[in-house]
């Protein structure tokens, strides 16, 4: 009873808490800003961190984590561009939910699910931290190239409009993860004798240039055209405040129930894949909208402005929070950037993650605990009041929007790895971005297969190296047969489904 | 009246030029300007977080602020590239391990010859070590070697990126034994760690930060370093030396300078960085990050540096064989 107090005590002190609201605030505000991430501020912080008490310090990082996770979800479903990796998929739903009207609903159902699949895993973390890691643990690279099979086959799950093309869309995905180094033998492929490419193409302005900067192009040659023709009108394509009734676009607990079933399987995806040790949120949120749109009762609604489809990849993105923290830890092996940054801040606080750190630092780590569990309240709290302000910047002119989004997409890109390259690649990426697009090539499949291919690749060859070269290696790990066995049963009900509406 | 004010605001603005003249003429090293150093590779990683701790502790002694900049692009070359671009006037430095400076350089072709970099202060050494599950049927380096020696290629062996810190010293111990192994990259220490936590692979090669603690915690034992000494964090491994297997092959996060960097700016940065670390409050910050701290200045640095283009490059010129 004393211990409960002295932790309640620890975890209540007034800066502690306002050090975990400022971590929420900014997580929010640059998982927004498209280009900008959680992992990124919590680098910069770093430094500052080691001054800060244990307690404070960490409930401020995992404040900015769960903001940031959140935060990806307002400028996807406001502009159609995700703030951060892990939105992508949110966007999938989200954009065209606004479009159709209802953005305030898309959002809420964007908070509501990702606070709900936050506070699951972060339970999950609590209660359940020590078996989950020993399942995290069985995961070699035999096991983790059967998950990838199983993710690469979820695009044909977010195909729109064609399997063809949206395969050709992964193909190019693929093709572009394998610009760079080799993973076994370290020689450079595919540079074509450019060596600022060979550290391959990196991920974040791949992302803001095929999705935020293709659409700026877009926009931007239809406004040139429009004004050639001496039409010079509102645009149409993104804000559509004419159609607008907000009586139509009310959130209530009735539609946050209609998602439920797509918040629980998120939540449920996202703790899982969140443990396994550099999985990722992105993965977390594919695999979640996969699995939702295949339990769904109206699955051909996907992609075209369906709640489900929001809360699903929110959940499971922001699921892997506190699940990803729980290989951290146990075993001292990070979940994802953002935890391998929180393990730093850690060790800077002279706490070892790994098997001993319950034992060396009970107290800090249930404090730490019960930090974890409020942040997730005031990431509803702090959500619910940006919300207003930051969609009210969708609703801004095109012609002041467009320009400023543009130069936070070149900023963000550049402040991320302070390289002029990501820039030339982000606008590359963009031009490419729209061509496919004016094509009506889907993007969401070219960026999960830049993703989860060079994993896949990785995972594969190494598999192969142990097994000495024997593919039967394989099929010798009963999770791997499972993970087949899914694909296989999911490619049949695609199949039949699609019979269905044909 | 208006005419009296645009001559207020001409005589304020003369004053404010002269003033920013007068005071970047007097300014003497290192006042004249924040003093960058880059580090190539990304935030949160070994060399960001010991460049980190060293500009915290060095800032109140040189009163001029320290930035530590990561440039992960192009495998490190992009940090290494940019440094090169800048004047050489101490104000900015490249903070590395012999990864990208040294390795891609014999390598690969870059834009640089190893003679132009001066070491300047060496931070901290990384010792790679070897180590198993607390289960594993392998006892010590000599029974991995008998086994590996009656059954050749049935262990595997988790090392980090191809040609990192803990791979070559696998090579050399290899060469040296004339056993063979699974080489198995992984992404990181960590996910060697993973690997052989959950018996994925039988050996792994990492650094002791990475598995001091589950060595602690007797999940894991460590067979051996590859350093002159024994690791003060593990003191109960001994080393490939006195095991007789000459593996000395330890890496370092050392700052440089490029070509002409005068000579007395180099030793006031090397002398103010000892200093730092030196301070209780740098001691205790080395420790909690588990950073082993070898405050040496430009010579030992520079002769560490030279020592180890030496071994690389025979290391490399056997492994082509």
């Amino acid at each position: 009873m004393d211990f409960i107090f002295s932790v309640l005590q620890e975890a209540f002190v007034p800066e502690v808490i306002m050090f975990a609201m400022l971590g929420v605030f900014l997580g929010v505000t640059v998982g927004a800003i498209p280009g900008l991430s959680g992992d990124m501020a919590i680098a910069l912080l770093l430094p500052f961190v080691y001054k800060l008490g244990p307690v404070s310090a960490l409930g401020m990082l995992i404040g900015i984590y769960k903001g940031s996770m959140f935060g990806g979800a307002i400028s996807a479903i406001s502009f159609g561009v995700p703030g951060t990796p892990a939105a992508v998929v949110t966007m999938e739903d989200g954009y065209p939910a606004k479009k159709n009207g209802y953005p305030k609903k898309a959002m809420l159902t964007a908070l509501y699910s990702s606070v709900t699949g936050d506070f699951f895993s972060t339970l999950l973390l609590i209660f359940l931290a020590l078996p989950l890691a020993s399942v995290a643990l069985q995961f070699g690279p035999v096991e983790f190239f059967a998950l990838y099979v199983f993710a690469l086959l979820m695009i044909a799950f977010l195909v729109q409009g064609g399997i063809k093309k949206g395969l050709a869309a992964a193909g190019i995905g693929l093709f572009i993860g394998c610009i760079g180094m080799d993973p076994v033998i370290g020689t450079t492929r595919l540079i074509f004798g450019v060596s600022r490419l060979r550290g391959g193409i990196p991920l974040i302005p791949l992302l803001v240039g095929v999705f935020a900067v293709s659409e700026l192009i877009i926009q931007f040659a239809k406004e040139w055209y429009r004004s050639r023709l001496k039409k010079i009108k509102e645009l149409s394509g993104l804000s559509k405040e004419s159609g607008y009734d907000p009586s139509k676009d009310i959130m209530s607990f009735k539609v946050y129930l209609s998602t439920l079933k797509a918040t629980l399987i998120g939540s449920v995806m996202g703790t899982f894949i969140g443990a396994l040790p550099g999985a990722g949120s992105s993965l977390a949120a594919y695999v979640s909208y996969g699995a939702a749109r295949q339990f769904s009762s109206h699955p051909e609604q996907f992609g075209k402005g369906i709640l489900e489809g929001v809360a699903a990849p929110e959940a499971g993105n922001s699921a892997t929070c506190g699940a990803s923290i729980i290989p951290l830890l146990i075993f001292g092996i990070p979940g994802s950037a953002t935890a391998a940054l929180i393990g730093a801040a850690l060790i800077m606080q002279g706490i070892n993650p790994g098997p001993l750190v319950f034992q060396e630092n009970t107290l800090i780590m249930f404090s730490f605990f019960v930090v974890i569990l409020y942040a997730s309240v005031m990431n509803l709290g702090i959500g619910y009041a940006l919300i207003p302000l930051y969609a009210k910047i969708a609703m801004v002119k095109s012609r002041f929007l467009f320009p400023s989004v543009f130069l936070f997409a070149l900023i963000g890109t550049y402040a991320s790895r302070n390289s002029v390259t990501d820039v030339w690649i982000l606008l590359v990426a963009g031009l490419l971005g729209a061509l496919l697009k004016k094509g009506k090539f889907p993007l969401g499949p070219l960026v999960l297969a830049f993703i989860i291919g060079p994993g896949a690749e990785k995972a594969l060859r190494q598999a192969l190296l142990i097994g000495g070269g024997e593919w039967s290696v394989l099929l010798k790990s009963p999770i791997a047969i499972g993970f087949y066995a899914i694909s296989v049963v999911s490619i049949i009900l695609l199949i039949r489904f699609q019979k269905k509406l044909a | 009246m208006k005419r009296k004010e645009c001559f207020l605001m001409l005589f304020a603005l003369i004053l404010l030029l002269v003033f920013v003249s007068l005071s970047s003429f007097a300014a003497e090293y290192p006042k004249e300007k924040v003093i960058r150093i880059f580090v190539p590779y990304g935030a949160g990683g070994g060399s960001d977080i010991s460049g980190r701790m060293l500009a915290s502790a060095a800032q109140p002694l040189i009163d001029q602020r320290i930035d530590v900049i990561c440039m992960p692009g192009a495998g490190g070359q992009e940090a290494i590239n940019f440094v090169m671009d800048q004047p050489q006037d101490g104000y900015a430095f490249l903070l590395t391990d012999y990864g990208p400076l040294i390795t891609t350089a014999l390598t690969e072709k870059v834009g640089y010859d190893l003679s132009d970099w001066k070491a300047v202060f060496q931070i901290t050494e990384v010792v790679p070590t070897f180590f198993v599950k607390a289960d594993s049927p392998i006892k010590d380096v000599n029974d991995w070697i008998a086994k590996a020696k009656a059954e050749p290629n049935v262990f595997s062996v988790g090392h980090g990126r191809y040609l990192s810190v803990p791979h070559l010293p696998l090579i050399l111990f290899e060469k040296l034994t004339g056993i063979q192994n699974k080489n198995v990259p992984t992404t990181g220490g960590s996910e060697a760690l993973a690997f052989v936590l959950g018996g994925h692979v039988d050996i792994g090669a990492s650094v002791p930060s990475t598995i001091g603690a589950t060595v602690k915690a007797g999940q894991t034992r460590a067979l051996a370093v590859c350093s002159e000494e024994r690791v003060p964090s593990l003191p109960d491994t001994p080393t490939m030396k006195e095991l007789g297997y000459d593996v000395v092959l330890p890496a370092w996060y050392t700052i440089f300078a490029y070509k002409d960097v005068p000579e007395d700016r180099i030793e006031f940065i090397q002398n103010k960085f000892i200093e730092a670390l030196n301070t209780e409050s740098a001691k205790s910050m080395a420790k909690n990050l588990n950073i082993f701290l070898t405050p040496y200045g430009s010579k030992k640095s520079q002769e560490i540096y030279n020592a180890t283009i030496e071994n690389l490059k025979t290391l490399l010129s056997e492994l082509k064989k």
